[in-house]
This record gives C-alpha cells, sequence and structure tokens, in this order.
C-alpha cells in the first residue's frame, strides 16, 4: 500500500530566556497500520494479518550535539502523531528530531534555539 | 465391450495432458481487510481465470496471513499468471490484493543511529509477562493484600476497585476500575507487578514503599475484587 509521508515539521516559541523551560512540537504526517484486519465479522470475530504493518519505530531527540531523548514507540502510535515535549534553554544551539520508522526509513526535522 | 473401450480412453487422455490432474497451489493473500474481501476476491477470480478456489483459511495459519488455495490446470495456467491476475483484482473498497512474499514480518534492522542511542540511554523495556508471581493465592496472601489494599490503593482506587477514591476527584487520569482483573490468568502478573512497581502518570511508584512480597500480595488482592453487584 502506497504510503503518504510528509516531511515532519517542528515548532518552537521565539521569545525563550536562558534558563527557562521551552515547549517544542513536532508534527509529522506518517500513516501507522497494525497491518491487522477483521475479515470475518459473524461466526468467529478474530483479527487476521490484512496489510504489512508499518509505524514509526524510535523518535530521537538532539539539542546541539548532545542526543537528549528517546522516544520508542510500538504499532498503537497514532496516525500524523504530534510530539510535545520541553526542554531546557542551556544553550543557543539547534533542536534536532530523528525518525525511524520499522522499514528503516530516516527523516528529520531542526529548529533554533535562540534567546531573546 | 463398450466399457472395456471407456477406460483406456480416460487413461490415454490423461497421460497426454488433455485431461490433465488439477494442481492445488497455495498463496499468502495481502489485502483482505475488509467483511466485503474474501468473497470478493474469490468469485472474481474463479471468474476470470476459470480456477477452482478449494479453500480460503484466514485463521490459524502458520505465519498469520489467509492463505488461498486454488485448484487448477496446470497445462493451461502457471503460478505467476494466478499472482498477476490476483494483483489486479480491486476490493470493493478500492484496495488492492497482492500475494505476499518473504517473512511475515518484515521489521528492518536497527540503525546504527538508534543502537547508539540506546546504548547511550538504555533499550527498550523489559518484557515483563516473564515474572511469574512467587507467592500462591491463598487467603492468607490476600488478606495481607486487603489490609495494604485498604492502607495505601483506597484514597485513588476506593473501597471496591471502582476508581472512584476520594483522591480520584482531582486526578484527570482516571485511576483503573481495578475490577478488569478479576480472575485474570498468571500472564498479567508481571504486567501488574511492574505497574505497581513503576507507577504512570499520577500513579506513584510503590517500588520504593512496598517490598517485592508486600506487591504480589497485593496483586493477589487484586484479583479477587470482583464487579459490585
Amino acid at each position: 500500500m502506497a504510503r503518504k509521508v510528509k516531511p515532519p515539521r517542528m515548532r518552537i516559541g521565539k521569545r525563550i530566556k536562558e534558563g527557562e523551560v521551552f515547549k517544542v512540537k513536532v508534527r509529522f504526517e506518517h500513516p501507522s497500520f497494525t497491518g491487522l484486519g477483521q475479515v470475518d465479522t459473524e461466526s468467529d470475530p478474530m483479527f487476521n494479518r490484512a496489510i504489512p504493518v508499518s509505524f514509526i519505530r524510535n523518535m530521537l531527540v538532539y539539542y546541539g550535539d548532545e542526543l537528549v531523548s528517546r522516544f520508542s514507540m510500538t504499532s498503537a502510535i497514532a496516525d500524523n502523531p504530534l510530539f510535545t515535549f520541553k526542554l531546557k534553554a542551556v544553550k543557543e544551539a539547534p533542536v534536532k528530531v530523528v525518525f525511524i520508522d520499522n522499514e528503516g526509513e530516516r527523516w528529520e526535522t531542526t529548529g533554533d534555539v535562540k534567546f531573546a | 465391450m463398450k466399457r472395456i473401450v471407456f477406460i483406456p480412453l480416460a487413461m490415454l487422455l490423461s497421460t497426454t495432458g488433455i485431461l490433465a490432474a488439477p494442481t492445488v497451489e497455495q498463496f499468502e493473500i495481502e489485502g483482505l481487510i475488509s467483511p466485503a474481501s474474501p468473497k470478493a476476491l474469490t468469485s472474481e477470480l474463479e471468474q476470470r481465470l476459470g480456477v477452482k478456489v478449494v479453500d480460503l483459511n484466514l485463521k490459524n495459519t502458520d505465519s498469520g496471513w489467509p492463505v488461498l488455495s486454488v485448484e487448477f490446470d496446470s497445462a493451461k495456467l502457471s503460478k505467476e499468471e494466478i499472482e498477476q491476475a490476483i494483483a489486479a483484482i480491486q476490493d470493493p473498497a478500492g484496495h488492492k490484493y497482492q500475494v505476499h512474499k518473504g517473512p511475515a514480518v518484515v521489521s528492518a534492522a536497527y540503525t546504527d543511529e538508534e543502537e547508539k542511542a540506546m546504548a547511550a540511554l538504555g533499550p527498550d523495556a523489559p518484557d515483563v509477562p516473564a515474572l511469574v508471581n512467587p507467592i500462591e493465592t491463598s487467603d492468607e496472601s490476600v488478606g495481607r493484600g486487603k489490609e495494604l489494599y485498604l492502607k495505601y490503593c483506597t484514597t485513588c482506587h476506593g473501597l471496591n476497585g471502582g476508581g472512584n477514591g476520594p483522591a480520584a476527584h482531582g486526578i484527570t487520569t482516571f485511576p483503573r476500575q481495578l475490577w478488569a482483573w478479576h480472575n485474570a490468568d498468571s500472564s498479567a502478573d508481571g504486567y501488574l507487578f511492574w505497574f505497581i512497581t513503576n507507577g504512570r502518570n499520577e500513579m506513584p511508584p510503590w517500588g520504593v514503599v512496598l517490598s517485592d512480597d508486600e506487591r504480589w500480595d497485593l496483586i493477589n488482592y487484586i484479583k479477587t475484587i470482583k464487579v459490585p453487584e
């Protein structure tokens, strides 16, 4: 099945002070399938494999060169997820978020942190 | 005399390939996703190629993929032609079918970047269902569990496990209704133990308060909580 994947987008506040905690929002339009379907709904309802499974496996967050966090996910993740997390503004450096899905494909997005 | 002539004729036809024995091949099918899919696939395939669908096994197959058994004349048709025909059929819901090949679940190996991150930040959560309850369910164990329950858990989970304790009022994540675990089998033990130990959202990690044995007693008690009538 053809997947419609758009590159992820990131949003960071513009007025960040040093030492402050700020929010990062990342939106990624990636479909998520468990791969299961329920075909026989009457006699003995049970799931069978329907289509190949597809989901975001890992999300890695870098602040500057440092790896800050890893989000580990399963096929229960939503379609087109929106991730929000908080970081402490300790330096002026780009925030990079990397997505890797179960097929090993990789996407990334970055946003700059600049002190007001 | 007539009968004697009849039998060699049938044998002759079968050996020359005109009346060849039908072959049965099995295909793993991708795309069976809606209740209308199986019928649409089998009737379309029979109409287009004139083959006979012997069986469509949706459940209890080895790989988990549905298996379609097709009976056809190997002199007229090949396996590849049937695969192409299956790929050309469209589901009423708009999905396309396909013959599945390769392993049941395709999952790429971890990339170098992921390996590095897992080494730096720790691997995934351990396999919790593997834990085994060392304390047998007995009246004593359940009694001890009940005491602990009334002391620590009732404020949120309520006296009868309904998730409606007095402190639940101010909590954004609703406390679980514990009667869901009534008579749960032993595979639930590891999950419950992990959950009680580590906590989640507003639930505190009881691993720092209760000992291992106390937590197992608590699990034995939780499994006796019934839905109030």
